[in-house]
């Protein structure tokens, strides 16, 4: 007998219409995630994405259906919602509607205080976790004076410092230059390494299909496709549907196979790395 | 504004214990209004310029031009107490008009020369503050000296704003200006009205993600940080205690 799965989100029919909107921004959403995986949301903007991931820590409250993070559900009294948001963490899409301090020291300093750790505690967790994302040259800086990258990596040291056991990503390589998003990226397998489970949403069907576990497909607040990359991306139609293109890598694959460059029973390479290698 | 904001980060004084120079500057400034001493003045004057320019490293040129800023209003302000109007001319100087007199008494020239002296000296107080202090530090040493933590709360969310504001202003102004947004009159009117009303808009959405960003980080109505301190060096204590005394003494004693 298999052991039994370790579901970190649970969301069943959850639904949400925004306030004085007549179509629903979630409809009846399923989704169920394992611990420690890497998950990529993908699907047109006005899928959804963000209003889940703002529902996934009790910012919103689903007019309908239910989320259970680690088995419970989410209870939306102060404890309940600081139980969750100490377990959830986003980092936003936009880092100015995020950091609010003009300091990156006292920026850090917010989440971990505001979950009762004692003062050289939470010192030390903040300049741990400076260093570890490679704050230190720009930590004096004002936030005014930081690059996108880097008031996205302290977006991500915002969250980080609190140990969470999600980490929700909202297009975290929106408008960052290619250096900073492989930064931003060795940064998030970092995360996967320390057993945190990622959601990520993100338009980069190419990324998404070489790191991700797991692919879900978003629209019109459904969930239409959840599965492993391979899976999902043979599943044309709903690619399709979302509005997303076959992953460059896959497609030229599949192309060397019908012309006969490519024989064998190899299983189709993640990334462009993997392609040369079979070639 | 922003200039004095981007002097601050570049001075060499700004790892000094950031409630010394706070303690400093609020002392020295309250000993030049309370003494309203020529001799105070001019030395406190003095002494800021050194320490501004000569320790702080702020450009001699910027810092003149900075100090011409409240000039015109202490110009105006001076005016008011060393030239009067009146059909008698006093001890000092006096120009008819008519059957009236512009003049002025020495006791009224000698109290504007004072109140230059003395608001000049203060203003460079708070200059050596400014200029010397980044704004999260001023706020630090705030919250050690335990102002309302609303007043601080408030100084920090208006900091960061005020960045992010004047940013958003001037992409929608360069935005404009590509569309022919200032072609004449008329249509640049219309464009600083819609650029009000869409900042307007811009900062209520803005503010509503800010609110669930720090919802989502677990914020219960109380805006805590750390913030990151230099150490409090006894040197530096004593030469302000020394320095103070100083004032006082010539307060008192010339």
């Amino acid at each position: 007998m298999k052991r039994e799965e370790d579901w970190v989100i649970e969301a069943q029919n959850v639904s949400y219409t925004y306030d004085g909107n007549t179509k629903r921004a979630l409809d009846g959403l399923n989704l169920r995630i394992r611990r420690g995986t890497k998950v990529a949301f993908m699907g047109g903007n006005g899928s959804g994405k963000s209003t889940f991931f703002l529902c996934l820590n009790g910012i919103r409250k689903p007019e309908d259906g239910r989320i259970c993070i680690e088995g419970e559900p989410i209870e939306y009294t102060r404890k309940g919602l600081l139980a969750v948001r100490s377990k959830v963490g986003i980092v936003f899409q936009e880092p100015d509607d995020q950091l609010f301090s003009a300091s990156v020291y006292e920026e850090i300093s917010f989440g971990i205080l505001n979950l009762g750790v004692d003062e050289s505690t939470a010192r030390r967790e903040v300049e741990s976790v400076i260093e570890e994302l490679e704050i230190t040259p720009f930590q004096d800086r004002p936030a005014h004076a930081l690059s996108g990258g880097q008031k996205k990596q302290v977006a991500i040291a915002d969250i980080l410092v609190m140990h969470p056991e999600v980490m929700i990503l909202d297009e975290p390589a929106a408008a960052l230059d290619p250096k900073h998003t492989k930064k931003v990226q060795e940064i998030i397998d970092g995360l996967t390494d320390k057993g945190i489970t990622v959601l990520m949403a993100t338009h980069d069907i190419d990324y998404a299909y070489a790191w991700a576990d797991e692919i879900v497909l978003m629209q019109e607040g459904k969930v239409i496709r959840q599965g492993a990359p391979a899976e999902v991306c043979a599943d044309r139609t709903a690619l399709t549907e979302a509005g997303l293109e076959v992953p460059a890598v896959l497609r030229i694959y599949e192309r060397l196979r019908e012309k006969g460059l490519l024989s064998g029973e190899a299983v189709p390479p993640r990334n462009v790395d993997g392609l040369v290698e079979i070639l | 504004m922003l200039l004095i904001d981007k002097l601050s980060y570049q001075s060499k004084l700004r790892y000094i214990n950031a409630s010394e120079k706070l303690v400093y500057a609020v002392l020295t400034l309250v000993l030049c209004i309370l003494s309203r001493s020529v001799k105070v003045a001019v030395l406190v004057f003095t002494v800021n310029g050194i320490l501004i320019v000569g320790k702080g490293g702020i450009p001699l040129f910027r810092y003149i031009k900075l100090l011409t800023i409240p000039l015109a209003f202490l110009a105006a302000g001076t005016a008011a107490i060393m030239i009067n109007i009146s059909k008698m001319p006093l001890d000092a100087f006096a120009f008819s008009v008519g059957e009236w007199y512009i003049t002025g008494s020495r006791n009224g020239l000698y109290q504007g020369w004072k109140l230059c002296a003395t608001a000049l000296a203060a203003v460079t107080c708070l200059y050596f503050l400014s200029l010397n202090t980044v704004m999260t530090d001023i706020l630090g040493a705030c919250r050690k000296l335990r102002l309302p933590s609303l007043l601080i709360e408030l100084m920090l969310l208006i900091y960061r704003f005020i960045f992010v504001l004047f940013e958003t202003a001037s992409s929608i102004m360069i935005s404009q200006q590509s569309r022919l947004g200032n072609r004449d009159f008329k249509t640049r009117v219309r464009s600083f009205g819609a650029l009000g009303t869409s900042l307007f808009i811009l900062s209520l959405k803005r503010s509503n993600a800010l609110y669930d960003a720090m919802e989502s980080r677990c914020y219960d109505g109380r805006i805590q940080v750390l913030s990151r301190e230099q150490p409090v060096r006894v040197g530096e204590v004593v030469m302000i205690v020394l320095y103070e005394a100083v004032l006082i003494a010539v307060w008192f004693c010339l």
